[in-house]
């Protein structure tokens, strides 16, 4: 058996720079470095797993502002076959649906030129957006299953795939027809890093540009959703040191504190 | 000529990777390497499959044919991670020593060594300095006679790096580049320089307790009638003396870096305290006698460290063939004798700053003043440095 793989992955601002918000409450992405989601890095590890398991081929694909082409070379580094990018300058202002609506086109257009799909591998969520919203819709949208929180994929099968998938108290094992889109957890895929030779190797390897216009069979849908503002969260801190010998009393001390400033204890 | 100080964006992505792994498993550990004096092997090995050790080798014998400036980026990510610099000095020895060897080694040594050494199998490592000769190497007393295919050595080798790594650590071992007399009346045309492997029979070492970067061992091996074979001479005969000298150049400009990227890297730390710790009601990064010593210090730490980017630059052109090797060797002096010179001042002013709080073996800052003492001396003391610069200022009919 030799899979057909495609891996989605985003660009998102880098969760180490910093984001200016304007007064405005818009938020300033200007001089933002991008980097591949994180979380997106293990579904790719995924797909390389069973790509070395079962053989067959890795798709990148993505949808991001033009220019960005160069973030997705970690990726293919790490061992993915092939990118695609769907460039659009509008690509951060689509809301979820217009953006599974785009990518299922974007799977449409990669099925007529690679064959079949067999699985479609996600991260959970987007570290910009945390939504979490696309990996369901895409299923909705192709018609065909779709499982969140994968922690492992046990064994793919000619028309099956079989998942660990992670819930509140436990987990549960699921066998569900393919293709299948899983958004991979990022608990037991831990992503490789690529090497150096891996690094330069990637550097020869293109990018396949798509645009908007080459992949849509119909004119996108207005957006349901809108920002309408961002407002940052105002911290104060202070600090108060308790002096106490006996540290139940400390505690107490230390709990009641918090209750006179109304912080929220839970239960 | 271009006058750029950005990287490429293959330097960037190289950059990335070794930082993704550094940040992750070098970081969080190196107080182990301090406490256990040893890299752990799960390190090495990591730093192995990320071809680390071949950064610089020939593309023939498996490395990676990068130039010095982009094996700078990659030692810029290591030190950053790893403030002890034993990981530092791993891979600065080898990568310099290890370039020299497959420049100056034959086909067949290239092919039995070279290749490991580029999978990071083995540790190639340097031997000149002895009991009673350091900056001074035409006074060392090692000698080496011919016997048939064979060369036995006899002497002894002082405050050497990586005996241990290259005896037992590494899973095909490895050597030091080891200076000797093959001719002694010729002095220090008589030198040459071999590849002996520190498994070799006749070899007994002893290691050194060191003040710090404790994770890469320290110390000195004898030999006695260690036979190497004609392959593991590295160059012609005589030549040893200045082929170590073009070693020292390539090891003194990463040292440099090394050296800047580490004050750098304690401002950092130590400009995170300042701006939390508070003294007198304010923190500590708002009096102004702080800020004017943070200020020069990172002048002086910038400019350590674009020094020593124009060494590495300098070994580049002259592997171009564009710039002389006297050029080369003026550029890495200075690198390294202002780096040094800068990273003693900028970490004791950042270990100042912290106060009582950077007085412990768990310091990373206090752990990096204890790492860059050793530049003092290591590939050459300062005023050896100062010397190579003065002569190739003023000219060599002022140097005695």
């Amino acid at each position: 058996m030799s899979l057909n793989i495609v891996v989605l992955v985003k660009s998102v601002p880098d969760p180490k720079s910093p984001v200016n918000i304007s007064p405005e409450g818009k938020l300033d992405l200007r001089n933002i470095k991008y980097v591949v989601n994180p979380g997106d890095k293990y579904a790719v590890e995924a797909a390389l797993q069973l790509r070395e398991k079962y053989g067959g081929r890795v798709i990148g694909l993505s949808l991001g502002l033009p220019g960005l082409a160069d973030v997705y070379r970690e990726v293919l580094a790490m061992g993915v076959d092939e990118f695609i990018y769907i460039s659009d300058p509008l690509a951060r202002d689509y809301d979820t649906l217009q953006t599974s609506y785009i990518i299922s086109n974007g799977l449409g257009k990669i099925r007529e030129k690679y064959g079949e799909i067999n699985l479609i591998l996600s991260g959970v969520e987007a570290s910009d957006t945390n939504s979490g919203q696309v990996p369901i819709q895409l299923g909705e949208l192709l018609d065909i299953p779709s499982i969140f929180y994968v922690d492992r994929i046990l064994e793919v099968k000619r028309d099956s795939v079989i998942v660990k998938r992670i819930i509140e108290d436990g987990y549960m094992i699921i066998e569900a027809k393919i293709p299948a889109i899983l958004a991979i957890a990022d608990t037991s895929y831990e992503p490789r890093i690529p090497s150096l030779r891996d690094v330069i190797s990637a550097r020869r390897k293109s990018i396949i540009s798509w645009s908007l216009n080459e992949i849509m069979r119909e004119k996108l849908f207005e957006a349901g959703v809108r920002l309408a503002y961002v407002k940052p969260v105002e911290i104060k801190r202070k600090r108060k040191i308790i002096f106490e010998e006996d540290v139940d009393k400390a505690l107490d001390k230390f709990f009641e504190e918090l209750r006179r400033d109304n912080v929220s204890l839970g239960g | 000529m271009p006058w750029d100080f950005e990287f490429t964006k293959e330097q960037e992505e190289l950059r990335l990777t070794i930082r993704e792994f550094a940040e992750k498993y070098i970081a969080p550990r190196i107080i182990e390497f301090e406490e256990k004096r040893r890299i752990p092997d799960d390190i090495i090995d990591g730093l192995a499959k990320l071809d680390v050790f071949g950064v610089v080798f020939p593309e023939k014998y498996g490395g990676l044919n990068l130039d010095p400036i982009t094996a700078g980026v990659i030692l810029e990510e290591i030190v950053r991670a790893d403030l002890t610099f034993s990981l530092a000095v791993a891979y600065l020895v080898h990568t310099s020593w290890g370039y020299i060897a497959s420049k100056y080694g034959g086909e067949e040594f290239n092919e039995e060594i070279i290749t490991k050494a580029a999978k990071g199998r083995l540790w190639i490592g340097i031997a000149t300095t002895e009991p009673h000769a350091g900056s001074d190497v035409a006074a060392i007393r090692t000698e080496a006679k011919r016997d048939g295919q064979y060369y036995v050595l006899n002497g002894e080798k002082a405050y050497i790096s990586g005996i241990r790594e290259a005896r037992e650590q590494f899973p095909d071992g490895g050597g030091h580049l080891t200076l000797a007399y093959t001719n002694k009346e010729l002095k220090h045309r008589g030198m040459t320089f071999f590849y002996v492997p520190m498994r070799s029979p006749g070899i007994t070492y002893r290691l050194e307790k060191e003040f710090g970067r404790k994770g890469w061992s320290f110390g000195s091996f004898s030999m006695e009638n260690v036979r190497v074979p004609e392959h593991y001479r590295i160059g012609d005969e005589g030549r040893g003396f200045y082929i170590a000298m073009e070693g020292f150049d390539h090891a003194r400009a990463y040292i440099a870096l090394a050296c800047a990227v580490g004050s750098k890297r304690a401002l950092e730390i130590a400009s995170e305290y300042i701006k939390q710790r508070t003294a007198f009601g304010q923190p500590i990064a708002k009096f102004q006698g702080v800020q004017f010593q943070l200020a020069e210090n990172w002048a002086r730490a910038e400019a350590a460290y674009n020094l020593a980017y124009k060494a590495l630059w300098a070994i580049k052109k002259e592997m171009e063939g564009k710039i002389s090797r006297f050029e080369v060797s003026k550029y890495a002096a200075a690198a390294k004798y202002f780096a040094v010179e800068t990273a003693k001042a900028v970490i004791d002013d950042a270990m100042r700053w912290m106060g009582a709080y950077a007085y412990t073996e768990e310091n990373p800052v206090a752990l990096a003043m204890k790492a860059v003492k050793s530049y003092d001396w290591a590939e050459g003391a300062l005023e050896i440095m100062q010397l190579i610069i003065a002569r190739e200022v003023l000219g060599k009919e002022f140097i005695k």
